[in-house]
């Protein structure tokens, strides 16, 4: 650890002025510096999760939001939401679109870091290849998944025709049962790098000679990653499954271009649910009742994930 | 470290890189394939794998970039993300240095910070954000964008830059002090060159970050002078027939700059994961 300690052990009951003005300088400074990051993010995250706070418990037609307090105190925008049948729907939508991202994105991601740990040539030009996606803006990977998957001339149904997995061709984000997967799809393509960047990092740094111990002991390679590499790379794959996780479950990039939330609200999540509320039918309380229900489940979702999580941060 | 392994084993590693970045490069290909071949050759129930040696033109690039205003779009997804990054790689130097160096709670804070920040929808945040900025008169005004998407990348990029100047020894900075650098001149003139790398990882993270931004600019900017990029790609995906090769071409030219950036200063960002996760 490189970190100064702030206050120094209490040895001498009186620190002499000199020291104690040194002192107060450096904290000064300490806090000068953090000052623009508290600045930003005071700005432009606390004081709006105020104000949605306030919105949120306000009834009536709202129709100054800078002056909220015309508008009566109330917990209705919370009794409508949490009593709305729906909301267990849009709650289970969320968490398949996650898991049904992060899951398939981690084990690409950690094949491919595994594979790219390993020497063999054009290991340079493969590496920023495959992480490539993660620098392509996520409403053009909606367009380039909205064209191959096109009901009518989308190139996944021209192959899959062509192999004969399927006999005619399957409209994936105009039917219900198919337009979940053709949102997770795109959004798995966006997110795999970073587990990549992640691991790559984590993998270069396990000690080769644990590799040759382990061999010596004549483990398998299936024992040498379990035994090895896992616990390695454990903690920062836990912290980047939790950071996409947490992404993905309010991820609104892939979903509204490419589906609305439709058909039928299959593809509709509490990120989707909340922006429809506020800027299609105008019910700013619902909606922030409902990102503040949203930020609930995350943090009870996250708690849930485990303590692993908070040695990470702690 | 990476094994050493034999011959024959790196060419069947390689053949199966090659496999692999083949599947996952496909949408690429086929954006680009779809620039260069005409609608009509497109909209059949068969279309060609390769592009035709006969049909393939460069029409859809020109007459999207006649019909469309794709180079204002980009000029303004240039401006927001030039500022959201040099903001954003200011502030989380600054912010890293702070939390890398003094054990103050605003250290416990930021991890605490950069876990709620993510939990927080940014369709719940648009909607405080949008009033905010309305009243100020800044909406259609590309500060608004800027800034926001500075909000939005500093809790990460300070966390990544903290992770750089941890890797900095305390003592370069002391030694600058005793030869009579303030603090303040011991950051400029002693770490902030120590930190290019940093620096690179974290302008490059909140580029790609803002580039590729759609829900704020689409709510902040409703005036289609003001559009980024983005915002532009989305109007096309609603349209009634779509004009696929016209779309992809807007969608690569989108790319060019992000992926240039990336290329060049990946490994940077690679070394910034290994810094940030290193720290338990």
């Amino acid at each position: 650890m490189t970190t100064e300690r702030q206050r120094a052990p209490r040895a001498t009951p009186e620190p002499s002025p000199a020291l104690r003005r040194a002192h107060r300088a450096r904290d000064l400074f300490a806090y000068l510096t953090l000052s623009p990051t508290l600045a930003v993010v005071g700005l432009l995250m606390a004081y709006p999760l105020y104000v949605a706070i306030d919105l949120s418990l306000r009834g009536g037609q709202i129709s100054d939001l800078l002056n909220l307090e015309q508008n009566p105190l109330t917990v209705d925008n919370y009794g409508d939401i949490l009593t709305d049948p729906g909301l267990v729907d849009d709650i289970v939508r969320s968490i398949v679109y996650t898991l049904g991202v992060v899951l398939p994105a981690f084990a690409l991601g950690l094949g491919l870091a595994l594979l790219l740990n390993r020497a063999f040539p054009g290991r340079r030009i493969i590496r920023p290849l495959v992480l490539l996606p993660w620098a392509v803006p996520g409403v053009v990977v909606a367009a380039a998944f909205s064209w191959m998957l096109d009901a009518s001339y989308g190139v996944v149904n021209h192959l899959l025709r062509s192999a004969g997995i399927i006999d005619g061709n399957v409209a994936w984000l105009v039917d219900e049962n198919t337009a979940m997967f053709a949102v997770i799809l795109p959004t798995i393509w966006k997110y795999y790098p970073f587990f990549i960047l992640v691991l790559l990092a984590q993998l270069q740094s396990v000690p080769n000679e644990l590799y040759e111990a382990a061999r010596m002991d004549g483990a398998s390679p299936l024992r040498q990653f379990a035994h090895v590499t896992w616990p390695a790379i454990r903690p920062a794959a836990t912290l980047a499954i939790v950071i996409t996780g947490i992404g993905v479950f309010r991820e609104f990039d892939f979903i509204y271009p490419l589906t609305g939330g439709g058909p039928n609200e299959a593809t509709q999540t509490l990120a989707i649910r909340i922006y429809n509320e506020a800027f299609q039918f105008f019910e700013m309380g619902a909606a922030a009742a409902l990102g503040i229900v949203t930020m609930a489940i995350c943090g009870v979702l996250l708690t849930a994930a485990g303590r692993s999580v908070r040695r990470q941060f702690g | 470290m990476s094994t050493t392994p034999s011959a024959p084993r790196r060419w069947s590693l390689l053949a199966l890189a090659i496999a692999v970045t083949a599947v996952l490069m496909f949408p690429i290909y086929w954006m680009i394939m779809t620039s260069v071949v005409p609608s009509e050759r497109l909209l059949v129930s068969d279309p060609p794998l390769l592009p035709p040696a006969d049909a393939a033109s460069l029409d859809a690039y020109a007459s999207v970039l006649s019909d469309v205003p794709v180079m204002e779009w980009m000029w303004n997804s240039t401006l927001t993300t030039l500022g959201a990054a040099i903001l954003s790689t200011v502030v989380s130097t600054l912010g890293g240095y702070s939390l890398s160096r003094f054990r103050t709670r605003g250290q416990q804070a930021m991890g605490f910070t950069l876990l709620f920040s993510r939990m927080l929808p940014g369709t719940l945040l648009i909607i405080p954000i949008f009033v905010l900025f309305a009243n100020f008169g800044m909406v259609n005004n590309l500060w608004s964008v800027t800034l926001v998407n500075t909000a939005a990348t500093v809790p990460f990029t300070t966390w990544l830059m903290k992770g750089f100047v941890d890797a900095v020894p305390v003592e370069i900075e002391q030694a600058a002090m005793i030869d009579g650098c303030g603090r303040a001149g011991a950051l400029w003139r002693v770490i902030v060159p120590l930190l290019k790398p940093g620096i690179a990882a974290t302008f490059t993270y909140a580029s790609i970050l803002t580039w590729g931004d759609f829900l704020f600019a689409r709510t902040l900017m409703g005036n289609p002078d003001g559009w980024t990029v983005t915002v532009g790609i989305a109007s096309f995906i609603g349209e009634f027939s779509v004009d696929w090769s016209g779309l992809m071409a807007v969608g690569l030219i989108s790319m060019v700059p992000m992926v240039i950036l990336f290329l060049l200063l990946e490994p940077f960002l690679t070394k910034g994961m290994a810094n940030g996760s290193v720290k338990g």
